[in-house]
C-alpha cells in the first residue's frame, strides 16, 4: 500500500450507472481487465505448435 | 418414433461418429498449466506485495456493548418478546413463522425445525446465568424464570414497545416512561454489561463443545441488531450494493458470483418495508426466488443443445471463427 500510496482499506466509491443499477470501481476495473484479455486472447496469434497431417 | 426420425437420428449419429480427418496439432498441456501457474504466483506475490489483502477485524459482542450499547440493549428485549428476527424466523430454528417459500412450496416449512433456538434463553438467560451476576441482574434472572410464560411475554412486549416508540423513547433506554415491565430493563441492562467486558463473547462461543465450530446463535443475535446491518452499509457488503459478491475496503470482489448477485439489485427484490402486493411477497422471499432462478439458468445452460434459438447463437454471432480463425482461414466453412 505504502509502494503505491494507495489505502484499500476504505470503502469502494460507486458509479450509478443508473436508478438501481451501480458498480464499484475496483469491480469495473476488474469487468475492464478481464474483457480486454478476453479481447487479447482472440487477437493475438496462437502459438504455432508442431502440426501433423 | 417414427421410422423416418429414427432414420434421420441414425444418420445424425453416423455423421457426427465419423473419425476426425482434419489437421492435428501436439499440444502440451503440463508446459501449459506450468506457465499459467508461475503467471498466476508472480502476479499474486505482486499484487499482495502491492495493494495487501482486506484484514478487517471480526464484529464482536463486546464491540458492539461499547460502541452501539443501546442497540444492543434494545435487541436484548426484542429477544425477550419474541419480536427480533431470528425470534420469527420460522424453521429451521423455530416453530413462529412458515418461513421464505418459492409459491405454493414452503421449502423451510418441509425442511422442519433441526436446530433449534429459543431467543430469550439462548440469547439472554443462559448467558446471564453462566457467570456470577450483580444482585440486581440475578434477582431479574430468578424473577423472569418464576414467571409464566404470559407473563413474560406482557413485560417484555410492553417494554419493547415503549423502548422502540419514535415519538417517544425512540431506543434510547433512559427515556423509556415508567411501566409494568418486570425484570426485563434489568436483563437487557445485564447483557450490555456483560458483553462490555467480553464475557458474552465467550459465553457464546463456548457452549459446551471443545472445538466450537458452530456460529449460529452469535450470528443470528448478529443479525438481529443494527451493528452487523451498519457494518454491512459502511462497507458496501448490502445484497443491494452487490455485496454477495464484495470484499471490505475497496478491494475488487468475486466477479463470478456476479450472475447471482445481480438480481438482488433488482427493485422487485429491494421493497421498501412498507410495500405490500407483489414487491413485498418477491424481498420476503428474495433468496429462495433467486436461487429458483439461479436453477433454472444452469439447466438451461446445461440442455443449451437442445433449446431452439439458444442453440442456433453460435451460427449467428460466431465467435468460434474468431477463436479458431487459423482452422476457418484454411478449411473455410466446411466442417472437415
Amino acid at each position: 500500500m505504502e509502494l503505491l500510496g494507495i489505502s484499500l482499506d476504505q470503502p469502494a466509491s460507486y458509479w450509478q450507472i443508473w436508478d438501481w443499477i451501480s458498480v464499484s470501481i475496483p469491480n469495473l476495473i476488474m469487468i475492464i481487465i478481464m474483457l480486454a484479455l478476453f479481447v487479447l486472447a482472440l487477437v493475438l496469434p496462437f502459438p504455432k505448435g508442431h502440426e501433423e497431417s | 418414433m417414427s421410422s423416418k426420425s429414427r432414420q434421420s437420428r441414425k444418420e445424425r449419429e453416423a455423421f457426427f461418429s465419423r473419425p476426425w480427418s482434419g489437421p492435428n496439432r501436439h499440444y502440451d498441456i503440463f508446459k501449459e498449466g506450468g506457465i499459467a501457474l508461475l503467471v498466476v504466483t508472480v502476479l499474486v506475490v505482486a499484487l499482495s506485495a502491492l495493494f495487501s489483502s482486506p484484514d478487517d477485524p471480526a464484529l464482536t459482542f463486546k464491540g458492539w456493548a461499547q460502541n452501539d450499547g443501546n442497540t444492543l440493549y434494545a435487541t436484548a428485549v426484542a429477544e425477550l418478546a419474541g419480536t427480533s428476527d431470528s425470534a420469527g424466523y420460522g424453521p429451521p430454528y423455530n416453530s413462529n413463522s412458515d418461513g421464505v417459500s418459492l409459491g405454493p412450496l414452503f421449502l423451510q416449512k418441509w425442511g422442519g425445525v433441526t436446530h433449534p433456538i429459543d431467543a430469550a434463553n439462548d440469547f439472554v438467560i443462559t448467558p446471564l446465568s453462566s457467570q456470577v451476576e450483580p444482585n440486581d441482574v440475578s434477582a431479574a434472572i430468578k424473577q423472569w424464570n418464576a414467571a409464566t410464560p404470559d407473563q413474560q411475554a406482557k413485560w417484555a412486549g410492553d417494554y419493547d414497545t415503549a423502548l422502540n416508540d419514535q415519538a417517544g423513547a425512540a431506543g434510547d433506554p433512559t427515556k423509556v416512561p415508567a411501566g409494568d415491565y418486570g425484570p426485563v430493563p434489568d436483563l437487557a441492562k445485564g447483557v450490555v454489561a456483560m458483553a462490555s467486558t467480553g464475557a458474552y463473547d465467550n459465553a457464546m462461543t463456548g457452549q459446551g463443545q471443545f472445538f466450537q465450530t458452530d456460529q449460529t446463535k452469535q450470528l443470528l443475535l448478529m443479525g438481529d441488531g443494527a451493528y452487523l446491518d451498519d457494518a454491512a452499509t459502511a462497507d458496501n457488503l448490502q445484497g443491494n450494493t452487490w455485496g454477495m459478491m464484495n470484499e471490505a475496503g475497496s478491494w475488487p470482489g468475486q466477479q463470478w458470483l456476479a450472475f447471482a448477485s445481480v438480481w438482488y439489485q433488482l427493485p422487485a427484490f429491494n421493497a421498501p418495508d412498507d410495500a405490500t402486493g407483489i414487491t413485498r411477497t418477491l424481498t420476503d422471499n428474495a433468496d429462495v426466488i433467486i436461487a429458483a432462478i439461479l436453477v433454472l439458468l444452469l439447466v438451461t445452460f446445461l440442455f443449451t443443445p437442445y433449446i431452439p434459438v439458444l442453440r442456433d447463437l453460435p451460427r449467428w454471432i460466431p465467435l468460434h471463427r474468431l477463436v479458431w480463425k487459423d482452422y476457418y482461414t484454411k478449411h473455410g466453412r466446411q466442417t472437415t
